[in-house]
């Protein structure tokens, strides 16, 4: 990631040259954050096509309401809010069709049951993003904000437009979601020496 | 409060991760504490929801595929061209100058102009329903276009490309693109390098607006879907080349398209098609027809 100083303009510079009608700093922005900017939208969407098409709305979007920066938050937080919000634009959009199929479910189901028979535990290894893909998308984006990209949650409440006390309680909410995944997404070598969690609330 | 009778019970993965994360405090808090001290579940559970948000920290980042990188640089260089277009206009006309034969909301039609082998070349024009194909100029009028392309293909072509365009072509509803217009493909011995594209580009256009170019064949529908689909999310756009080439030693497709001001140029793999291209490459270049 380059620095902000000395030769690199800084993201705020290059916004303000773009709205000043610089052709080539918007690009240059986006070159320079898209490898995150892809990140949040892939892990929020979950599906490499919505994630190209859900991003490309995105920066068109930012391209065009540029001057409507503020400055009152970092540009990549601007940047990432808004890819956020077109990533869960699409998802709303086709809501019809479910975002975890039946597949999916009947598929974790089945890893769960495995865990029963610890000699079978260990051969099973659950993808992260079948796993995020479990969650519902305002966990998911809260999740891959703050446990995947590493924003304090303060940030992340910029980024998802929403209070850093719901932050904290969708990331808490969908880590004790995946609770009894842990093992398989461990990759699951020493799984069988784990207690197996169970469900809360057994005496 | 039912989850917690003092050490009897144990909280529930929810209530531990809020625990966790903060989120209950007071005398409720100083329970699930007290428990946690004393219950080797419990603080395993704490200890494996840790391990939950260590797992998502060390997923490696991914890097965006360079297809979708390309993609959205091309989009990002039609929206600066279209922006760029649209302030040309409004300058134009605040200056009380000459009424422009270029109207300011033509690129807010997908109208597609598909223009190609420069100057030489008819100027196949796609507009909305009704007009379907028309070809303007020919190969009559060749020889003079490309006689001013070769002096300053910066500026020649361009009259004859607009007036190309029907005038009525305002009101025209967005073009649904017709299967069956016309593209010429041509071929090249010249192997692109990622390194030098851009000047490799340059010549190549340089010399179709001089005119020393193979010759031209109608492009096979593969290849018209490939360009239609590369070109999709660009805005309007005058195809000026097609051309199977080389790229860094791949049999390749190389497609330049004006748009606004820049031209832009894409280079995908032989096999690209209506359903599925793989861009390899992509840059603008400045626009032949830049003023």
């Amino acid at each position: 990631m380059p620095s902000t100083d000395g030769e690199w303009p800084s993201d705020t510079e290059l916004l303000r040259r773009h709205v000043a009608g610089d052709s080539d700093a918007f690009g240059e922005l986006f070159r320079r954050h898209r490898d995150r900017l892809w990140a949040v939208a892939l892990r929020t969407v979950c599906d490499p096509e919505e994630a190209a098409d859900a991003l490309q709305d995105a920066m068109i979007s930012a391209f065009r309401r540029a001057a409507d920066f503020r400055g009152d938050s970092a540009v990549t937080t601007w940047l990432h809010r808004i890819v956020v919000n077109a990533s869960l634009d699409r998802l709303r959009r086709r809501a019809v069709r479910p975002v975890a199929s039946a597949g999916d479910e009947e598929a974790l189901e089945a890893l769960l049951a495995h865990d029963q028979d610890p000699a079978r535990a260990a051969d099973t290894r659950l993808d992260i993003d079948a796993a995020l893909r479990i969650l519902p998308p305002p966990q998911r984006a809260a999740l891959v904000v703050v446990d995947m990209l590493g924003y304090s949650v303060d940030d992340a409440a910029a980024i998802l437009d929403t209070s850093p006390g719901t932050v904290k309680s969708r990331c808490a909410r969908a880590r004790a979601r995946l609770l009894p995944y842990v093992a398989h997404l461990r990759g699951n070598r020493s799984a069988t020496e784990r207690v197996s969690p169970a469900q809360g609330g057994d005496a | 409060m039912n989850e917690l009778k003092g050490n009897m019970t144990h909280p529930d993965s929810e209530v531990l991760a809020e625990f966790r994360a903060g989120l209950i405090a007071g005398r409720h808090g100083a329970r699930i504490s007290a428990h946690l001290a004393a219950c080797e579940r419990c603080a395993g559970l704490c200890d494996q929801l840790t391990e939950i948000s260590a797992l998502l920290a060390a997923v490696p980042a991914t890097a965006m595929p360079e297809a979708v990188a390309h993609r959205l640089d091309g989009v990002l260089a039609a929206e600066a061209a279209h922006r760029d277009d649209a302030e040309r206009a409004v300058g134009d006309s605040s200056r009380d100058r000459a009424p422009s034969p270029r109207p300011r909301r033509r690129w807010d039609f997908r109208l597609v102009a598909l223009r190609v082998l420069a100057p030489a070349a008819a100027v196949a024009v796609l507009a909305a329903g009704g007009y379907g194909l028309s070809r303007i100029g020919g190969s009559s009028t060749a020889s003079e276009a490309s006689g001013t392309a070769a002096s300053s293909p910066a500026t020649a072509p361009l009259p004859q490309a607009r007036a190309a365009v029907p005038s009525s072509a305002a009101t025209s509803r967005p073009v649904a693109i017709p299967a069956h217009y016309s593209l010429q493909i041509v071929t090249s011995q010249t192997n692109y390098l990622r390194a030098t594209l851009r000047q490799q580009l340059a010549r190549e256009m340089k010399r179709y607006a001089e005119g020393v170019a193979g010759p031209p064949r109608p492009a096979s529908a593969q290849v018209k879907g490939c360009v239609l689909r590369v070109i999709k999310d660009t805005r309007p756009v005058i195809v000026e080349l097609v051309e199977t080439a080389r790229f860094q030693g791949q049999p390749a497709i190389v497609i330049v398209a004006a748009s606004g001001r820049h031209d832009v140029a894409w280079v995908t793999t032989s096999t690209c098609s209506d359903s599925s291209d793989h861009v390899l490459a992509m840059t603008t270049l400045p626009g032949t027809y830049a003023p």
